[in-house]
Parts: structure tokens; sequence; C-alpha cells
């Protein structure tokens, strides 16, 4: 991977801040794979989910999480594949070898978006600012997914377990997204990690 | 800020991840080769900007990127319905 740039490579690290009430990390490398296909076809889903072990989400915004995979719902239809480093190419080889003549479409997008994790002691209070969505705890539980907009620039935003945020952000737009949650954020204290 | 229930994500969410499409309910002409200049035209560019209640387009543009109807008061901008895209209102204020 030597010769390979995450969309925020550029960025630079500071030195550890004392108490930073913002904590944001890169998880570099994810594949991202889109998937499209008939939730109603039985064929689909169960060649899918014995290829991924884990069955597609179906519910509106929610995901579903098995190892390092994790199967986001984004419309009734399509679904984003966040699968380990490296493993996308085989992900698809193996979803298209299962797919062979269903109506479907898998799409490579790992070079085309990051995965970003933020968290800290103030990250409710940085997305309030940030997302027209309401990330409150009481309408954001952990593992839901909504694909909404972050600071104006479209972002897919799941909710861990820990309570810290992973959004899925545009490569075209990861330099204004890391300048804004920059800005943002002066007032708590940002890390890098 | 209007306030949208997309059908397909079926939750409300902020005007700024829609965008506008037009009228809805525009039947494409089954043999197109067969219209005047007229009705083409007519087709194509003239649309009925009622005054009250009105059917349209929204895309959720920043969400599922899903195309769904509204049944929207273009006098008071409220928003009576929402609805997928092949299914027929049921706010109609008595016209079919
Ligand atoms: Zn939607």
């Amino acid at each position: 991977m030597t010769n390979m740039h995450s969309p925020l490579h550029h960025i630079e690290v500071p030195a550890s801040v004392a108490a930073a009430g913002v904590v944001m990390r890169e998880d570099k490398y994810r594949g991202h794979l889109n998937l499209r296909g008939n939730p109603q076809d039985e064929a689909f889903t169960s060649a899918v989910a014995k290829t991924l072990g884990v069955a597609l989400p179906t519910t509106p915004n929610s995901s579903a999480e098995n190892g390092t995979t994790r199967v986001y719902w984004l419309c009734p239809n399509e679904w984003l594949l966040l699968v380990a480093e490296g493993t996308q190419g085989q992900v698809e080889a193996d979803l298209r070898a299962a797919l062979a003549d269903q109506h479907i479409a898998i799409t490579d997008l790992s070079s085309g978006q990051t995965l970003v994790n933020l968290s800290g002691a103030n990250i409710d209070e940085l997305m309030l600012k940030s997302a027209v969505y309401d990330c409150h705890p009481s309408n954001f539980p952990v593992s839901k997914v909504v694909q909404t907009t972050f600071a104006k620039t479209g972002a897919v935003i799941y909710k861990c377990a820990d309570g810290s945020f992973d959004l899925v952000i545009r490569r075209s737009f990861s330099d204004y997204f890391f300048l804004w949650v920059a800005d943002a954020s002066e007032e708590y204290g940002l890390q890098v990690v | 800020m209007l306030h949208i229930y997309c059908p397909y994500c079926e939750e409300m969410r902020e005007e700024e991840e829609f965008s506008y499409s037009g009228e809805a309910h525009i039947a494409r002409p089954t043999d197109p080769e067969s219209l005047t200049d007229a009705q083409w035209g007519d087709y194509v560019f003239f649309r009925t900007n009622p005054r009250g209640l009105h059917h349209e387009m929204w895309n959720h543009a920043a969400g599922c990127r899903r195309y769904f109807n509204a049944t929207r008061n273009t006098q008071t901008y409220e928003i009576h319905e929402t609805y997928k895209m092949g299914e027929q209102p049921t706010v109609t204020g008595g016209k079919p």
C-alpha cells in the first residue's frame, strides 16, 4: 500500500491536544462496494447473505454487521458494503459469481470515498452544528444509518456502539470536510489520530 | 425550512436534503409520432401551475436519491401527503 494515498493523507496531525473534545480518525483504505438488487427476490437476498455472512438489512436507515463487513441500507434496493482493506476485489468477484444471471449491479467505490470516525466528549455538539439531521441519541440509536448532509456536503452517517459516528464522505470533499471539522471543533479542541 | 416525509426512508427530513422536480402524473404520450407540434409543446413545456393543491415530484437528493410525489398547497406550502412513485394521491380536493 506504499503507493496509495488516502483521501485525508495530507492533513496535518497536530501535537496531541491535552483535552480534545473531538477526535477524528480516518479508517483508511476500507473497501466500499455499492450493491443493487431486488430485496423481494429470495434468490438475491439468500445468495448475498451466504456470500457476505450477513443478511441485507431491509428496514429503512438500518445496518447489519459481521466482523469487518458492515452493510448499510441506502434505499429499498441499494446497499453500501464496507469490507476489510484490500478484500473488495474478492468480495465483488464472489458476489458476481453468486449472483450470476441476476439483475443486479455492483460498483467498487473504494477510491472515491472514505470512512471517517468522529468521537470525543463533544461529539454530539459537533454533530448538532454540522448536520441538518437530528443526531441526538434519542433520535439516532446505535447502528442506525442515515444518508444526509454534513456541513452541506453529502455524508452517510452511522452511529457506532461506543457513541461515536462513522461518516462516509466523498474523496473530492474530504479536504473541505476536514477544514469544516477543524473549524467547528476549535472551541472543543481537535485531535487527529 | 420545510420538513418533508420521505416515503422510502420513512422519516421526516430537512428540506435541504431534497430537490423539487415539478408537476407529477404527467403521462408520456404513447404515440409521440402522431402528435402535433402544439400537443408536443404542451407535453414538454406547459404545466398547470395551480393555486392551491398541487401534486408534484420531489427527489430525496441527499438521502435515498429516490423520486416520490407530494401533494402540496401552493398557497400555504402545507404538504398534505407524500407517496411513492406509481401510487395515486389521496388528497385531491374533490378533483380526480
Ligand atoms: Zn429518502
